[in-house]
């Protein structure tokens, strides 16, 4: 029953025009790429051609190098990520029912709110005993922001007829925060969540490679860094690959989770 | 709100200056941080009265705003294209995703071998942050519009020119800006990255400087300054969208 249901899935797949023009307009950037590197364009002289990046990455991933480094990379995601989410969905909500809470403590949050994330990485290098900490420390204040900033527009587009529902009909102020404050701002602690995941790879990488001297572990930034200073330009481009693909998965980990949590949703 | 700010001054005044904290025994006590920014003659050679400390700030608002403006002039259309034209969209749509993940970031290393000099590199990563998030929020705001606007544009004998220009655009205004909004914070985000890694000059450049001889009050200065140009620019953004959206009540 059910592997009939895929197998119609697949066979609608295959036979739809958009899958095949998608496919195409991959394909054509690739000849594209592939001509341009052929006929020498002079920007692109450093830069492989498609056939050898393959190559580059078919053997990139058979080394143990390769997988430490993507290891790495993603527990310093993870770590930063989830201290981030931790930290930053109470203190959202705190922001969003606490009256007092907010006003001594937003334009503090606003003014530091601003300041790019890799702008952190010196004084954090100077501040943290371990090149570690400083790169999760800096992956923390990516995902912080971004979560908290969500979580507050949540609990601030919460319609309030729901409070005042649930207030006449006797809930005390601790029921109205986990009957309606916190289900009615899930969907949006979710999207920050995933916007912030989105960031931590862009940041992992920029920590690593501007700190990437010094530093005990290898990974994925410090790797594509090794590879532009040592001129092995396929090596880069598998790196971006690599760390393009990582966000996706993460990100999509992150999607389903938030899917499955706040499946009350759902309309079907 | 000033007890806030009066809170956290104290307490990184207490950890630095009073107590000594071991982790903190690096950085300065906010007090020294403020004399040097406003010192006529600063101890490291930047402060309010220094031209360098302009310069800096001339060049990441340049680049910023060049990256940025390439950003809308390109993403924004193209968002249109893929939200308007089925057909389009299933050629490049995928493509656009493909390249969408690849952080910007990430793009340093090839950027700096592609363009030549040392302004197109920082430009070109701070553009692809910047560009992706226009082009998928204006894609969002194609297809935000309400499909009845399109029926009755059709009914009243619209060409599909006449659409693009009278529902399509205006529709998808209110999504642009808030991608614009995002594009601009991202754009600060990738230009400081930029800077410290690939640029000669500029306040990522001027930290990251600062942080290899040592200077620390120049360090939280660069900070300072950075988020405050990132926040007047995102009010940029958002006053010139409440501009050019009157008819929407804010």
């Amino acid at each position: 029953m059910r592997l009939a249901a895929w197998s119609r899935g697949l066979r609608r797949a295959a036979t739809s025009a958009a899958l095949w023009r998608g496919l195409a307009g991959i394909g054509l950037f690739l000849v594209v790429w592939e001509a341009a590197s052929l006929v020498k364009l002079p920007f692109l002289r450093h830069v492989p051609a498609p056939h050898i990046v393959l190559q580059s990455v078919v053997e990139t991933i058979q080394t143990s190098a390769y997988w430490s480094a993507v290891y790495i990379s993603a527990k310093r995601v993870a770590m930063g990520y989830v201290i981030g989410v931790l930290l930053g969905v109470p203190i959202g909500l705190a922001f969003g029912v606490s009256r007092l809470f907010k006003d001594t403590f937003f334009p503090v949050f606003e003014t530091l709110r601003p300041i790019p994330p890799l702008a952190w990485v010196p004084l954090s290098i100077l501040f943290w005993p371990t090149m570690e900490m400083t790169v999760v420390s800096v992956i923390f204040l990516g995902s912080f922001f971004t979560v908290v900033i969500n979580v507050l527009g949540g609990v601030e587009t919460l319609d309030i007829r729901y409070v005042r529902a649930a207030v006449s009909m006797g809930a005390t102020s601790w029921q109205v925060f986990w009957k309606v404050v916190v289900p009615a701002t899930s969907p949006s602690i979710f999207i920050g969540a995933a916007i912030a995941m989105g960031l931590t790879w862009e940041i992992v990488v920029a920590a690593e490679m501007v700190s990437s001297i010094g530093s005990g572990q290898t990974g994925l930034g410090a790797m594509m860094w090794q590879a532009y200073v040592g001129g092995v330009i396929p090596l880069i481009i598998t790196a971006m690959i690599s760390i393009g693909l990582a966000g996706l998965l993460f990100s999509a980990l992150i999607w389903q989770i938030g899917a499955y949590a706040t499946r009350w949703r759902r309309v079907t | 709100m000033v007890l806030g700010f009066a809170l956290v001054l104290a307490a990184w005044h207490l950890m630095t200056a009073v107590l000594e904290v071991p982790m903190f025994k690096k950085i300065t006590p906010p007090a020294v941080v403020l004399r040097e920014w406003f010192k006529p003659d600063p101890f490291f050679g930047v402060s309010v009265y220094t031209p360098l400390y302009y310069s800096h700030i001339a060049y990441s608002v340049y680049r910023a705003y060049t990256a940025f403006a390439l950003a809308v002039l390109l993403g924004v259309p193209l968002g249109i294209l893929i939200g308007w034209n089925r057909t389009f969209r299933e050629f490049t749509f995928p493509l656009v995703e493909t390249l969408r993940p690849i952080p910007p970031l990430a793009w340093v290393p090839l950027a700096i071998l592609m363009l030549p000099g040392t302004e197109p590199p920082v430009i070109f990563v701070t553009f692809i942050a910047a560009f992706f998030a226009t082009v998928l929020n204006t894609l969002l705001g194609v297809q935000s519009i309400d499909r009845s606007y399109f029926r009755a544009a059709e009914c009243l004998g619209f060409t599909r020119r006449d659409i693009l220009v009278h529902v399509v655009v205006p529709g998808a205004m209110p999504h642009v800006f808030i991608g614009l909004q995002i594009a601009m914070g991202l754009s600060w985000v990738a230009l400081v990255a930029g800077e410290m890694i690939a640029g000669k000059r500029g306040l990522g450049y001027m930290i990251y400087d600062a942080y290899s001889m040592v200077q620390i009050p120049t360090i939280i200065m660069g900070m300072l300054t950075l988020g405050l140009l990132g926040y007047f620019s995102s009010a940029l953004v958002r006053y010139v969208g409440r501009r050019l959206m009157a008819w929407r009540a804010f």
